[in-house]
């Protein structure tokens, strides 16, 4: 295995690369900078393009072209950013164009911080842009991971015909671990009937259109209509998640991203303390592992789930409504960036145990 | 005597944990400066362990505003006084590539009022960082590094690792780079770099294989300073 010591931002941009991205269009941010920096470098040599816009708007609306033209494209930001991208999202999710963007969170609301966080759960997962659509939204807990998922996420957003959002904090951004890439210099690109690249009036194609106004009430309808089963589509097939010794378990652990980690060194300190504690892990945000998280919390061995998040309590909302009462639910919450411990999970869960 | 040691080489490769080792050492016999004069990245940086810096008496100078979460990254006016003060070590910690070595370029003039044998520039290369991972990168790197840092590298550095995963394969990898990248410069090899136990166990292979000591160089162990604060949190599920 041919390991490399990698950055987040790295290795990110080089799995993209190897999925297939040749296409770049971003603004800085920090702490997202070195997915440009490394496109900028990268692209170029893989016979791509990279372009820093004139603003997030900007850079969104390129990918909405490269997208709608076939291409496999993505854009980057870190949480204010994003906010500044919503309304090219709403556009390429109406406009069924696929792109992977790329949140790597930081402090909020506002400028925040520069620190990572996982207070854009909501804007990622409940449509920071307008109207009815959803984001594919995967959230890795490790460089390796998201690594392995850039070419999920190009594969699904072409798949579907859809944004697909990378939901990670900035910790997985700017720290370095062994990562293995899979280097692939033919990436398969699938077929795309329906991409806007040049008409042939003597052809036999359709002219592509690609577009976001349907100002017919009944022709909204019918784009509506045709999301929400695409929609429903990836809620049957796309879900991921991951359980960590939950079966039997007195207590369930849920988070996602890096703070599943810290979890599970809080599972591991529980049980040499001999309380059994699990952990469900969502990977896929949306669509959401509902099923998965009421199973393992649901059974006769738990008696309450703690839910974890380096935010003020936004996925545990979606914890909630998968528990649907019945088991206690509470949640432990770091904003401001503050990263939970090991250890403060355990003696929350302790503490959970006494009362 | 008066010594200046300055660290450049790829982003991530090593350069401030080798800075902070050698400051330390430094101080233990005589008056030490380090100076981080890394102006492009905000996380990482030898600042950060002003605490061990302190503790060993080694004169810190960080650039205005570094570890006050903000970006304003400048170098300190306090870097002049490096070059005009008396006795010690003085050490630079330079950022990352060559667009962190730009923040030499304008230290040329006082560079070149240093006598040649008071001078070390280092080159730390660590195969495997991926933009440094092999002769053709690691060498157009040297390059552009030593154009814009206005200075010429003196040593080379193997500082092979995969921060807990370094195995001895690494810092064989390492030896073929530096021995290449010598060869095909004329720049010898300053040494070899990791933790005490790496070490030991390359130095029994290159006995064994007949390594050529020329492009071993010193062997310098590392004692991880820099901080991996993660490896705190997420020591589960790499």
């Amino acid at each position: 295995m041919a390991l490399k010591l990698m950055k987040g931002c790295e290795a990110i941009a080089e799995a993209a690369i190897q999925a297939g991205c040749r296409y770049f269009f971003g603004y800085p941010i920090t702490p997202q900078n070195d997915i440009p920096e490394y496109m900028s470098l990268r692209l170029p040599q893989v016979g791509g393009c990279f372009l820093q816009a004139e603003s997030e708007l900007a850079a969104i609306n390129m990918v909405y072209g490269a997208g709608g033209a076939g291409a496999r494209v993505m854009t980057s930001s870190s949480s204010p950013g994003i906010s500044l991208k919503q309304e090219g999202i709403s556009t390429c999710a109406a406009a069924e164009i696929p792109c992977v963007i790329v949140n790597m969170m930081r402090g909020g609301p506002g400028l925040g911080n520069i620190q990572a966080s996982q207070g854009d759960y909501f804007q990622a997962v409940k449509g920071g842009g307008h109207g009815d659509y959803r984001l594919v939204v995967f959230a890795p807990s490790s460089i390796q991971e998201t690594c392995n998922l850039m070419q999920k996420a190009f594969d699904t957003a072409d798949k579907y015909r859809t944004p697909v959002m990378i939901l990670a904090d900035g910790l997985i951004g700017q720290m370095m671990e062994p990562v293995e890439l899979k280097m692939n210099p033919n990436p398969e690109m699938p077929e795309k009937p329906w991409a806007a690249q040049g008409y042939d009036p003597k052809g036999d194609r359709p002219r592509a259109v690609l577009n976001s106004l349907y100002i017919e009430t009944e022709d909204l309808d019918v784009l509506i209509n045709r999301l929400h089963e695409r929609y429903a589509e990836i809620e049957k097939n796309e879900k991921m998640v991951e359980t960590y010794h939950t079966e039997g378990a007195e207590y369930i652990l849920c988070a996602y991203g890096t703070v599943a980690r810290v979890c599970k060194a809080a599972v591991r300190i529980l049980e040499e303390q001999g309380v059994k504690v699990g952990l469900v892990r969502p990977i896929t945000l949306w669509p959401f592992p509902t099923e998965t998280v009421h199973d393992a919390i649901a059974q006769e061995s738990v008696k309450g789930c703690l839910t974890v998040e380096m935010s003020d309590g936004q996925m545990y909302e979606d914890i909630r409504l998968a528990v649907n009462g019945c088991k206690p639910c509470e949640f432990m919450g770091k904003a401001g960036s503050i990263i939970p411990t090991a250890e403060d999970i355990a003696e929350r869960i302790m503490k959970m145990r006494r009362a | 005597m008066k010594e200046y040691w300055v660290m450049l080489g790829s982003f991530g490769g090593g350069k401030s944990e080798m800075s902070l080792n050698m400051a330390v050492r430094a101080a233990a016999k005589g008056k030490c400066t380090l100076i981080d004069l890394d102006v492009i990245n905000p996380y990482f940086r030898s600042s950060e362990r002003g605490d061990v810096l302190d503790a060993a008496g080694v004169e810190l100078i960080s650039p205005p505003y570094a570890l006050k979460k903000i970006e304003i990254l400048s170098v300190s006016p306090r870097v002049y006084s490096a070059f005009t003060r008396g006795d010690g070590t003085v050490i630079f910690d330079v950022g990352g590539d060559h667009i962190g070595a730009v923040a030499l370029g304008q230290y040329k003039p006082n560079f070149d009022a240093i006598p040649p044998e008071m001078l070390h520039v280092l080159f730390v290369v660590n195969p495997l960082r991926p933009l440094c991972a092999d002769f053709p990168n690691a060498m157009s790197m040297l390059q552009k590094i030593q154009k814009v840092s206005r200075l010429n590298i003196t040593g080379i550095v193997n500082n092979a690792n995969l921060a807990e995963l370094t195995n001895l394969e690494h810092l064989k990898m390492g030896y073929e780079l530096v021995k290449e990248l010598s060869e095909a410069t004329g720049i010898p090899v300053w040494g070899t770099s990791g933790r005490p136990e790496m070490l030991e166990q390359f130095t029994q292979y290159a006995e064994e294989n007949d390594l050529d000591p020329a492009f071993i160089g010193k062997l310098y162990p590392i004692e991880v300073m820099m901080h991996r604060s993660w490896d705190k949190f997420l020591n589960e599920g790499l």
